[in-house]
């Protein structure tokens, strides 16, 4: 029987609050160093890691049909850090820009809340289906 | 890697940030002192030097890449002080002339704008990480 509850889904949404919450605080050590020499700004390239779980073909989704779309659900294992190197001009070498920095963080915590509004949602459904009554 | 180390690393920019209001308030304060206490020059610019540490040396290799901000020493700056022609001064030389600190005010001004903006910065992640830790609770209540 299908595990509805800690279901494949349910493993990637949690793994993905899991990365954006190592992104928050990789962008809280960021605005933290503005000041440091030689600082480099490091992040979690989001977009290259859906593009690389996308790419794979094993984690395609059982299909029972052969007109079905193809639903991939491809996990992160090891996620890659990206250093982004100081312009040219930065005299003192910190690369660290507060705008992008701030941007970072909270769309960053845009996708954290979609995440765990989606979570929810889960669980609602869930209980919906465990409170029926009649 | 959790929320708290999060908060920790904006603590320490926060800590930082706020050793450098400490350095400029110093500075603008001395701006026209002629006598420090432990040299025979006038008052010396204070300088506080930041440095990128390790947050978390356990945990995965994602969290060990994380660092937080530490003040690791306030240097005297060593820029020559200011020169002024005041023959009536106590602390002229015998030329009539008075060294003054290596203070500059606009460099102050703007420093201290910088540090006040930074502080915000750092503020916000920490109202942001709450946020989200408020958000990971809430998930249950559907």
């Amino acid at each position: 029987m299908r595990d509805l509850l800690f279901d494949r889904l349910h493993a990637g949404l949690g793994q993905v609050l899991d990365l954006r919450s190592q992104q928050s605080a990789m962008t809280a050590g960021n605005i933290a160093n503005t000041d440091t020499p030689n600082y480099k700004a490091k992040f979690i390239p989001f977009d290259e890691l859906l593009g690389s779980a996308m790419a794979t073909d094993d984690m395609e989704m059982r299909r029972t049909h052969e007109t079905h779309l193809s639903g991939m659900s491809g996990t992160v294992t090891d996620p890659s850090i990206e250093e982004i190197e100081a312009p040219p001009w930065a005299l003192d070498g910190n690369s660290v820009n507060l705008e992008r920095e701030m941007v970072r963080l909270k769309s960053n915590a845009l996708q954290y809340s979609a995440v765990t509004k989606g979570i929810g949602k889960r669980m609602a459904m869930l209980r919906y289906v465990v409170d029926a009554k009649g | 890697m959790n929320i708290l180390d999060t908060l920790r690393i904006s603590a320490s920019g926060l800590t930082a940030q706020r050793v450098r209001l400490q350095a400029i308030s110093s500075n603008m304060a001395n701006a026209r002192s002629t006598r420090s206490t432990e040299e025979g020059t006038p008052y010396r610019r204070q300088m506080p030097v930041f440095q990128a540490v390790e947050a978390n040396s356990f945990g995965s290799e994602l969290a060990q890449q994380l660092s937080r901000v530490e003040v690791v020493d306030v240097e005297k700056s060593q820029a020559p002080f200011r020169q002024v022609f005041d023959p009536g001064h106590p602390d002229a030389d015998e030329d009539g002339y008075v060294l003054y600190p290596n203070v500059d005010i606009l460099h102050e001004m703007v420093d201290l704008m910088n540090t006040s903006r930074t502080y915000e910065a750092n503020t916000n992640v920490t109202e942001t990480t709450y946020k989200m830790a408020n958000q990971a609770l809430e998930m249950g209540r559907g």
